[in-house]
């Protein structure tokens, strides 16, 4: 090295880590952690996009209205009763974590976690407007809604498939790796892509789903306009999309599985869907629980299949949180309250991410 | 060695496979074919997954007016852009986090750590106020600064870097190295799959990219691929037709396609690490 | 050699000094990309309207054109991002319904008659509906383009078939038991759908039961911002619509794309759309392979006491930062003269005409079946100004579609309609 060292050269420790870490800290300070905050303050405001952007005084501070006007309505009651079906079912939920915790079927932390989720359930479900009562928002809950069962059923529907596919393709073979070249190769279209090629197999009139049935002797079905398909269009689509990291993930999890489980469930017999079942699965359980987290937190983020798809009709069946922040936002012109369902949004997924960030550290312990 | 049974599975899951294409096969299909054919069927050929009768005009039509070259060149440059500048923010601040000691190490950590949670979809509406501020909307910076702040690249680098025996650097630290250029002649390189991981893992997310795209940029020449193509489908019928909009589609998906196939191991990495880490 | 050089150089420079003043223009109506600089042969709205801007592009001197993205599904989020972004269009079309929120905010330049006049606009030959469209507050915001309205497009062999023809017109219902009969007649002679439009996507559904409210002397809210949805000409009007659903003669599900089609083969006899497609249903009329081959464009018929259909406007207009730059503005009012020039052009799609001088024209009377619904200018209709006219809208849309695409019953929808609606002129 040369005596004449550059100024660079003279820093110490401290000095080349903040050094290194300065551009990082720039942005995220100013694009991630700003931002957030600025987001929570606007959503304290009443806040008109066109109006605000002519004249900046035009906002107005009304402290938590924008959360009332949307997430609260009027003569709002709970009762046990409200929504049997749901609220039964957060009570079994309930039941069975404690049941499963003391026969020692479960850990603790899943266990108070089904737990959790089902009070959760029993008690969210059973608020409901009394008489002479309304929500103040009427779309708010139903979209949540919505989008709780998009990721309903995209998950498990992920999930399963991709887990399937992933241990019958578990093995090191050309053939093996081609077919997992095709299984992954729609995971890298874009999202217009992907709406762009469902929206037409999905037509009754130009679709290939409707040329199939046509000449099955059938009559196509509306699947986009229909109340009863059109949800069920956006999660196939959704499927067909992100199967790719799902299988990944799970041919991760695989190949940590020791061989010689296999062999020794070879010699009691155990091959095939019953190896698949009794050596497979509970090797894969840390795996399954953070591919499902995985998948609720980037579902829950669901826009542009709704957004371009169904526009989120009929009658609002696939709107969802995210396309109703965005047209709260851009059509409607109410910053705040926008706003408002995004710090709804950042909670929820905040719960899950921690969520996560728990199991994945279970994992490494 | 391979057992029958082994071919009789391939074969089972060749049928699904298959299936798994054909939404693919059809869009590059219906992209050559005429448009007038399809406005009245699309099930010329074997339910339109063969292209016959076969043309290639819609693609040289898209060359020849359409703004898909444009909005590709935008993609180009904003995928590039943006894998540039997060690999730069996050190799440095990974290795500092890693490898170097210094006050409020930790803290830091955690504050990085948190940013993990915050989704896009949380912060858009602020970001867009706030870029509005600067005036910076319909700009090619617009496009790419948000996702530099993600800290997902920080936290890749920081678990690569760590597990790097220490005694490289110790040695170089007894010659008088400085940190700096440790980072830089040492650690880079030997980062480079790690880099590759992750640059791979921000072009496609840039590539794909939406809703962002779709509120910062409002004029055509600021258009992404992927915006542009969700503005033509929605009215398809009325002006360029489907031939058109699916030729759209393709040349939207083969630089990511290619992408892949050439790079599909690291692609593999890429998804594993950013898909159990966050 | 060098001289070359040096030459070339030279006229580079000047070539740039003397740069053509930029408009960036906003607009909707699709895209087409080969429309050219001939105004008189493009056929259908977005290349009609193409090539009027490429014209304008070619023609006024010192001022070059770029067109913005022109898809409709997002074209008013878009627009208010760019305004609030600060960086709206120069000029831009939009609806007259909309004019309220945006002229309420300031965000429109209020036009001037000098500075109309000098650009060589003329307010005053302009239809009175046409003056009222771009009015706000008693300032001009804008340019009329057309009136717009829907029509029934009509497929004649279908009817003739049916027996609904008589003196080369069809015979349209005059009443809702009408329509019903004449629905079953169509079934039960050719086996196809009488009525086709989109119920399913955009808000042509909506328009529909508009206009038979306002037969019935109705509105969905009043000027003083009431909602009066709940009520039962709005039931009547819905169910005029119903009963052709529930003995199949009509199919709720059907998107745009969808109805424009199933009434191009010929499946379904009227079209309810808008004046838009007159055109194009004309130019596809005239092809082998369609299965439409006799069209006709006719009036919305009048079902209860009064006539009326739903009409609006497309105008144009500069927004109000522009004006701060003098040649800006002076380069953006020369667009909306050269656009207002063309306005027969834009008449051939089918649209109304906004010029009295063009209404009287012979070029414009003898454009394709505009004798046919020449009378729907006076039955235009429109709902009372609405800063948040898309959301009412949207409203509308949904509980509609609740409606005829998941059976929730008449006398709900219409309820949690004209809740939601009060909360939105409540805001």
């Amino acid at each position: 090295m040369s005596n004449a060292k550059s100024p660079l050269q003279r820093l110490n420790e401290t000095q080349s880590a903040y050094l290194l870490l300065l551009p990082f800290l720039l942005t995220y300070g100013l694009f991630l952690i700003y931002p957030f905050f600025r987001g929570v303050w606007i959503s304290l405001h009443d806040w008109n996009l066109l109006q605000v952007a002519f004249n900046p005084d035009a906002k107005q501070f009304v402290g938590l209205d924008n959360y009332v006007r949307v997430m609260w309505g009027r003569n709002i009651e709970w009762s046990p009763w409200a929504r049997p079906v749901l609220q039964v079912l957060g009570l079994l939920g309930v039941v069975a974590s404690v049941a499963l915790n003391r026969t020692r079927r479960l850990t603790s932390l899943t266990s108070v976690a089904l737990g959790l989720a089902g009070a959760a359930l029993f008690l969210i479900s059973g608020v409901h407007a009394g008489e002479e009562g309304r929500w103040f928002d009427r779309r708010f809950w139903p979209t949540v809604g919505n989008t709780v069962l998009f990721v309903g059923l995209t998950v498990p529907g992920v999930t399963i498939s991709a887990l399937l596919i992933a241990a019958a393709l578990n093995r090191e073979t050309r053939a093996m790796s081609l077919l997992r070249t095709l299984f992954f190769l729609s995971q890298v279209l874009s999202v217009t892509v992907v709406t762009l090629i469902w929206q037409i197999m999905f037509s009754p009139r130009q679709g290939l789903i409707a040329n199939i049935t046509e000449l099955a002797g059938g009559s196509p079905i509306n699947w986009l306009t229909d109340e009863r398909f059109a949800m069920a269009a956006i999660v196939i689509a959704t499927i067909w999309w992100s199967l790719g990291i799902a299988m990944i993930l799970f041919l991760a999890g695989l190949q940590d599985i020791s061989k010689d489980l296999f062999e020794a469930g070879a010699l009691d017999n155990c091959t095939g869907v019953r190896a698949f079942w009794h050596i497979t699965l509970p090797n894969l359980k840390r795996t399954i629980t953070l591919v499902i987290i995985l998948q609720i937190i980037l579902h829950f983020q669901v826009f542009g299949q709704s957004h371009l798809m169904t526009q989120g009709g009929p009658n609002d069946e696939t709107q969802v949180l995210v396309r109703y922040i965005y047209q709260t936002a851009f059509r409607d012109s109410e910053l705040g309250r926008a706003s408002a369902m995004a710090v709804f949004l950042f909670v929820i997924m905040g719960a899950f991410s921690v969520v996560q960030f728990l199991v994945g550290r279970e994992e490494n312990d | 060695m391979l057992s029958r049974s082994y071919y009789w599975l391939v074969l089972a899951l060749s049928i699904p496979a298959f299936l798994w294409l054909v939404p693919t096969i059809w869009m590059v299909s219906l992209s050559f074919q005429p448009n007038d054919v399809l406005a009245r069927t699309t099930s010329s050929t074997f339910l339109g997954l063969v292209p016959i009768p076969f043309t290639v005009e819609n693609y040289t039509a898209l060359f020849a007016f359409g703004q898909t070259p444009m909005w590709f060149l935008n993609s180009i440059i904003v995928a590039l852009g943006m894998t540039f500048g997060v690999l730069a923010v996050s190799t440095t601040a990974g290795y500092a986090l890693a490898r170097l000691n210094f006050p409020f190490k930790a803290p830091i950590a955690v504050l990085c750590l948190i940013g993990l949670m915050v989704p896009e979809q949380a912060v858009f509406i602020p970001l867009y106020t706030m870029f509005s501020d600067f005036g910076w909307h319909n700009s090619y910076h617009a496009l790419i600064l948000p996702r530099m702040a993600v800290p997902i690249g920080v936290f890749l680098m920081l678990q690569f870097f760590k597990a790097i025996p220490k005694d490289i650097e110790e040695a170089a630290r007894l010659e008088g190295v400085s940190w700096i250029q440790i980072f830089w002649h040492i650690m880079l390189p030997l980062a480079r799959p790690a880099m590759m991981t992750l640059a791979i893992l921000t072009f496609l997310y840039a590539w794909n990219d939406y809703l962002w795209p779709l509120v910062s940029a409002q004029q055509r020449d600021y258009f992404t691929i992927t915006l542009g193509l969700a503005s033509i489908q929605s009215n398809f019928a009325q002006s360029e037709g489907l031939g058109r909009v699916m030729a759209s589609g393709v040349i939207a998906s083969l630089p990511v396609v290619i992408l892949f196939l050439i790079f599909q191991r690291y692609v593999v990495q890429a998804m594993t690490a950013g898909g159990s880490k966050g | 050699m060098k001289h070359l050089l040096t030459g070339t150089l030279l006229a580079c420079a000047c070539a740039s000094t003397v740069t053509a003043q930029d408009i960036t223009l906003g607009r909707f109506f699709g895209a087409c990309e080969d429309a050219g600089t001939d105004t008189k042969a493009s056929v259908g709205e977005a290349c009609i309207i193409q090539s009027i801007i490429n014209a304008a592009d070619a023609e006024i001197e010192g001022v070059s054109i770029e067109t913005l993205p022109t898809d409709w599904g997002n074209y008013y989020d878009q627009i208010k991002a760019a305004y609030a972004g600060g960086t709206p269009p120069d000029v831009h079309v939009m609806h007259r319904h909309r004019v309220p929120e945006f002229a309420g905010f300031g965000a429109l330049a209020a036009l001037s008659e000098d500075d109309l006049a000098s650009a060589g606009i003329d307010p005053a030959d302009w239809t009175d509906s046409a003056r009222d469209a771009v009015t706000f507050n008693g300032e001009i915001y804008g340019v009329p383009m057309d009136l717009h309205a829907n029509l029934w497009h009509v497929n004649m062999d279908l009817m003739a078939e049916a027996g609904l023809v008589e003196n080369g017109e069809p015979v349209l219902p005059s009443s809702p038991e009408e329509l019903l009969e004449h629905a079953r007649q169509m079934k039960e002679a050719t086996g196809q759908d009488y009525l086709a439009a989109d119920f399913a996507q955009f808000p042509i559904g909506v328009r529909l039961v508009l206009s038979l409210m306002w037969q019935q002397g109705e509105n969905i809210f009043s000027e003083d911002g009431t909602a009066t949805i709940d009520n039962d000409a709005a039931q009547a009007a819905v169910e005029t619509i119903t009963q052709l659903f529930a003995e199949d003669l009509s199919d709720p599900q059907l998107n745009y794309a969808d109805s424009q089609q199933s009434f191009l083969n010929g499946e379904a006899a009227v079209l309810v759309n808008g004046t838009w497609v007159v055109d194009f249903h004309t130019a596809e009329a005239a092809k082998e392979e369609t299965g439409l081959d006799n069209y006709y464009a006719a009036e919305f018929p009048t079902l209860f006491e009064e006539g009326a259909t739903w009409a609006d406007s497309h105008i144009w207009v500069i927004p109000s930062p522009v004006k701060q730059d003098a040649e800006t503005y002076e380069a953006a009012l020369k667009v909306l003269a050269f656009i207002n020039e063309h306005n027969v052009d834009w008449a051939r799609t089918g649209h109304m005409a906004v010029r009295n001088s063009v209404l009287e024209s012979d070029e414009y009377a003898s454009l394709p079946h505009r004798t046919e619904y020449a009378g729907t200018a006076d039955i235009a209709r429109d709902t009372p100004p609405a800063e948040n006219y898309g959301a009412i809208q949207d409203v509308l849309n949904r509980e509609l579609q609740a409606i005829w695409l998941t059976d929730k019953p008449v006398a709900d929808a219409l309820a949690d309609a004209n809740i939601e609606v009060q909360d939105l002129l409540d805001r």
